[in-house]
């Protein structure tokens, strides 16, 4: 597999002039001590750039979901060093985390995770209620073609509609990363297309970095660049020429 | 409005049944409280403030007669602030529609100006004027009530053997008969005990003691010692035939509303504590385990940047919703019924006014105490809910490990369906929540033992007091102890079948420095009438030397049998006996002491006296029985026992069975409200999985088996615990109603236990059935679209 870097073509942004939003050098997470510990992240270099779109692919067990939380701010490194924009995330205290999630990261989930007492527009308003310079919850609904269906309860709306409301709800905030934690894992391929669909496009108009964990390797040409977990380390690294159109793939 | 704020409001809306089940909770353990407290402050306070407007004295004495220049000499007394002399005496009365005989105690009213001390407050009419008109008099409110007595009508009296009528200038109060009840009795009989005030020219003539007084009253200087005060007074009356001064605690109305204070305390303190701590717990483990519910939306609301706090703060404004609900309906709650109780006690115990007073302290305390239960038990949830990592938080729970339950791995499982065994692996894989629940049902349980251990203790008193010890009919007492002739003349009184003697001798009885003063009684070894009954209950053998005396009374003196105590007699020639106490009887009212008649008057040295006579009439000679104890002169006093136990039925048993009631109704909401919640709570942790069951081809009625299998096995467990938990909390709040003139038995009947068990299953079936109902509503699909 290709692994150097090499052109791209739009409508990525180019690597050289992208900006380096994570720099990951041997981090791992350990849960637990002694002879329970249960070695999650084994020691991970990365680096991600403004505007890309990476897709984590790996087994169940791998620690993709792991990583995840860690560039998320959801969880502390045990060891190694966890750079966003120069900033040590380690070091960071809850509020400052807190501080850190709410204007940098949006989160799209596998189970959706809406507020079921919500509509879909109040969903989206909830999170645009707390950060800086946010869309209008209507504005970022119609990114994800949701614009007709805002005032529908979670209760009231389809699985790739909920999910499509959460993606709005992670992107109204404009982040500049976003992480999706099988995204498409509860939904049927049509559905997960048009979600798939929605993240690329929020990644290609606002150029937020865009993280997808799957275990579905057909999805990994959508990419720039592809690393697939193992165990806790990265045993691939590969950066597509050309990311395919979503509507080519076919899982 | 912020969208949290939305969501709360929905939220709320959502789970309104439980949450008003929450606040109802809440709010029955925060009335009890606010109910009981203010009406112990209402009584406490109008007590004070009457006793200080209208100048109750400390200091009380009783003597044949002293010239009125004594008074002078009591008055140099030091610490003596202010004296009233004047004359009480006690009469028979003759009451239209009433047929047997009343006790009148008159006081004199002074020649000149307004009495010093025990000041009467005058409810209508006015004082009898003295100096312009005769046959005139103000009678006692309680008496007046009970006969519909109104200023203007009129009353016989008998006055030193003369027949008198008198007009009813007014109805007053006095400060000395809050309780109007006669002396040496425990109980009040407002029909035929009263207490009247005439003008003291015309009263003291009528006895021939003009110029001189056999009552006196005294108030302290500040700092002065009432027991020195009462030495004095003893020393400066001794040649007049005194029979010992006493101060407050001896004073039988003060003892009475004391003591009726006291017990009020002991049934409206512990048990509606108990009763705040088991609402506070619900509060608490309900609203912790709602929030548990939404530990899913939490780790969201954190992983899209919301801080701790202001998670936290949402959570809490959830709580506060219901606390604010509970405290409201609380203290509404509270106000009104203690309103209520006040009302009742007004006409019980006789003060110028009686009104609600609402106990800020208590309604603040306890108001902290609820909402402070709610909001640990939100903190708890909320931390434990921001502690997991949101992405961890937002899976689906890991599948618990289950494993073949206890009963089970004994080989009991063929005996088990799948569905009870599923039953008996959940109760098993969360130990704490199934015990939480088992708790708060046995806690159900128990807070509905107690109200109804209050009725039935009550309803032993009256049974033990009124069938057991006390079998005549009435009680006849000679207005001077006299001779056996006497006996033999009430045995040939109309319709009379039996008659027993009783000697009745005041005395203060001591050991060490415990005092008590009370009327000693000599009574025949083995009466058939008044008998002497211990615990057992049995009746005890009066033997020819030696007291028996009340378990109350031997506790207070802190002695047993076998030990001596000394016996002053206050009547006649004063005397002091050391006797042993040779047995221990049972009473629930009063304190009491007993000898055989003839051992008694042996000590007395009087030879063969008594004061009165037990007996038995036939019902078909009533009327003429009546007619002539009224005709008998020498006849004081008749006290019926019926009317006793009606006194006692609408004084202490109402007030106590007013409680009662309100206490079921709150322990019934509250039994109510824990086990719905708890099954409400149980169906939404378990919405998922009772889902799969279903989609996996259980049939409803399967599903629903496993649920209420659930509730049915934890309430199996946690009746017994209930019972006994709530047998517990009986024994421990009767054991407060222990009186020196009101005592409680703990009783506990099947009755009682069977009707807890009763609420219980009640509430669990209709929870069962509510819960099933609901389990019918679950979308499958949606149930298990978040699963996988």
């Amino acid at each position: 597999m290709p692994s150097k870097d090499s052109q791209h073509s739009s409508p990525a942004p180019s690597r050289a002039a992208a900006e380096t939003l994570f720099h990951v050098r041997d981090l791992a997470r350990i849960y637990g001590d002694g002879s329970a510990a249960v070695t999650a992240l084994a020691g991970i270099d990365l680096d991600l750039l403004a505007g890309e779109l990476i897709v984590l692919l790996g087994a169940s067990g791998s620690g993709k979901s792991t990583l995840l939380n860690q560039l998320g701010g959801l969880d502390s490194p045990t060891r190694g060093t966890l750079l966003y924009r120069g900033a040590n995330l380690a070091e960071f205290d809850e509020d400052e985390l807190t501080v850190f999630r709410r204007d940098a990261v949006g989160f799209v989930f596998q189970a959706y995770n809406l507020i079921p007492s919500l509509t879909a527009r109040e969903n989206v308003a909830l999170i645009t209620e707390i950060c800086h310079d946010p869309m209008a919850p209507e504005e970022a609904l119609a990114l994800v073609d949701l614009a007709d269906r805002m005032d529908h309860f979670p209760a009231q709306l389809s699985g790739g509609e909920q999910q499509r409301v959460a993606i709005a709800r992670a992107i109204a905030k404009r982040p500049e990363v976003l992480l999706c934690d099988e995204p498409t894992g509860a939904l049927d391929v049509h559905t997960g297309i048009t979600v798939l669909e929605a993240i690329e496009r929020i990644n290609r108009e606002i150029g937020t970095l865009a993280v997808i964990i799957t275990h579905n390797a057909i999805l990994a040409d959508m990419a720039d660049r592809v690393f697939t977990l193992s165990d806790g380390r990265i045993v691939n690294r590969r950066e597509n020429r050309q990311r395919a159109a979503i509507r080519s793939l076919a899982w | 409005m912020s969208l949290l704020d939305r969501k709360l409001l929905r939220d709320l809306r959502a789970l309104k049944s439980q949450a008003i089940a929450v606040a109802l909770v809440m709010a029955c353990g925060l009335a009890m409280m606010i109910m009981t407290r203010s009406l112990i402050l209402s009584l406490e306070q109008t007590r004070d403030t009457y006793y200080e407007e209208h100048r109750f004295a400390e200091v009380f004495a009783r003597l044949k007669r002293a010239p009125n220049a004594v008074r002078d000499e009591l008055a140099a007394i030091p610490g003596v602030a202010a004296v009233q002399t004047g004359i009480a005496i006690q009469v028979t009365l003759d009451v239209p529609g009433l047929p047997e005989p009343a006790v009148g105690l008159i006081n004199s009213l002074p020649e000149r100006g307004e009495l010093v001390l025990n000041r009467l407050y005058l409810r209508t009419g006015k004082l009898p004027a003295g100096r312009t008109t005769t046959h005139e008099i103000a009678v006692g409110e309680a008496f007046a009530a009970a006969h519909g007595l109104k200023p203007g009508d009129t009353i016989s009296a008998v006055l030193n053997g003369a027949k008198e009528t008198f007009r009813l200038s007014g109805i007053v109060l006095s400060p000395e008969f809050v309780f109007e009840a006669p002396p040496n009795a425990a109980l009040p009989d407002n029909k035929t005990y009263g207490v009247f005030w005439m003008p003291y020219k015309e009263l003291a003539t009528a006895f021939q003691m003009y110029g001189a007084f056999n009552s006196v009253a005294v108030t302290l200087a500040p700092g002065a010692s009432e027991r020195d005060v009462i030495a004095a007074i003893d020393r400066v009356l001794a040649p007049y035939g005194a029979r010992g001064a006493y101060g407050r605690i001896d004073h039988p109305s003060h003892r009475r509303v004391d003591d009726e204070i006291r017990v009020l305390q002991g049934l409206s303190v512990a048990f509606p504590l108990v009763f705040l701590s088991v609402a506070a717990f619900m509060t608490n483990s309900v609203m912790s385990r709602q929030i548990a519910l939404q530990r899913e939306q939490i780790a969201m609301l954190k992983a899209c940047g919301f801080s701790n706090r202001q998670v936290g703060a949402h959570y809490f404004k959830f709580s506060l919703a219901i606390v604010v609900a509970g405290v409201g309906l609380g203290t509404l709650g509270g106000i009104g019924l203690g309103t209520r109780l006040v009302g009742m006690y007004h006409l019980f115990f006789r003060f110028p006014q009686l009104e609600f007073l609402l106990d800020q302290r208590v309604l603040v305390a306890a108001s902290v105490v609820s909402a402070l239960a709610a909001f640990i038990g939100v903190a708890g949830a909320v931390r434990r809910a921001v502690r997991l990592p949101p992405a961890e938080a937002m899976r689906p729970e890991a599948p618990a490990r289950y494993q073949p339950a206890i009963v089970e791995r004994l080989g009991l499982s063929r005996w088990f369906s799948a569905s009870f065994r599923m039953a008996l692996r959940n109760i098993q894989r969360r130990p704490v929540r199934s015990g939480l629940t088992c708790l708060a049902l046995a806690l159900a349980t128990a807070i509905l033992i107690v109200p109804n251990s209050f009725r039935d203790g009550v309803a032993y008193v009256i049974d033990f007091q009124w069938d057991i010890v006390q079998r005549q009919t009435v009680t006849l007492s000679l207005v001077e102890p006299g001779p056996p002739r006497a006996l033999a003349d009430f045995r040939h009184m109309p319709g009379v079948v039996w008659a027993e003697p009783f000697r009745y001798v005041p005395v203060e009885l001591r050991a060490g420095p415990v005092v008590r003063r009370l009327a000693l009684q000599g009574l025949p070894a083995q009466g058939t009438l008044n008998r002497v009954i211990d615990a057992r209950p049995q009746q005890l053998v009066l033997p020819d030397r030696g007291i028996i005396v009340s378990a109350k009374l031997a506790s207070i003196l802190q002695v047993r049998p076998g030990d001596e105590i000394v016996a002053r007699v206050l009547e006649g020639r004063e005397r002091e006996l050391r006797v042993p106490i040779i047995g221990l009887a049972e009473d629930f009212a009063g304190m009491a002491a007993y000898m055989e008649i003839r051992a008694l008057n042996r000590l007395l040295l009087e030879g063969d006296r008594i004061s009165g006579a037990h007996v038995v009439v036939d019902k078909a000679h009533w009327p003429a029985f009546l007619a002539a104890v009224k005709e008998t002169p020498r006849i004081a006093g008749c006290v019926i026992k019926d009317s006793l136990r009606d006194g006692f039925r609408k004084t202490t048993a109402e007030s106590i069975g007013l409680l009662q009631k309100i206490y079921m109704m709150f322990a019934t909401i509250v039994a109510f409200g824990i086990i719905y919640n708890s099954a409400r709570i149980s169906l939404s942790e378990r919405a998922r999985e009772l889902a799969t069951l279903r989609v996996l081809g259980f049939s409803r009625g399967e599903v629903g088996a496993v649920l209420v299998g659930e509730l049915v096995l934890l309430t199996l467990v946690a009746l017994p615990l209930g019972l006994l938990l709530g047998s517990g909390f009986a024994r421990g709040i009767i054991s407060t109603v222990n009186t020196e003139t009101v005592r409680l038995p703990l009783v506990l009947t099947s009755a009682n236990y069977a009707f807890a068990v009763l609420v219980v299953a009640l509430a669990s079936a209709f929870s069962a059935l509510f819960a099933a109902r609901k389990l019918a509503d679950i979308d499958l699909v949606s149930a298990l679209k978040a699963l996988d």
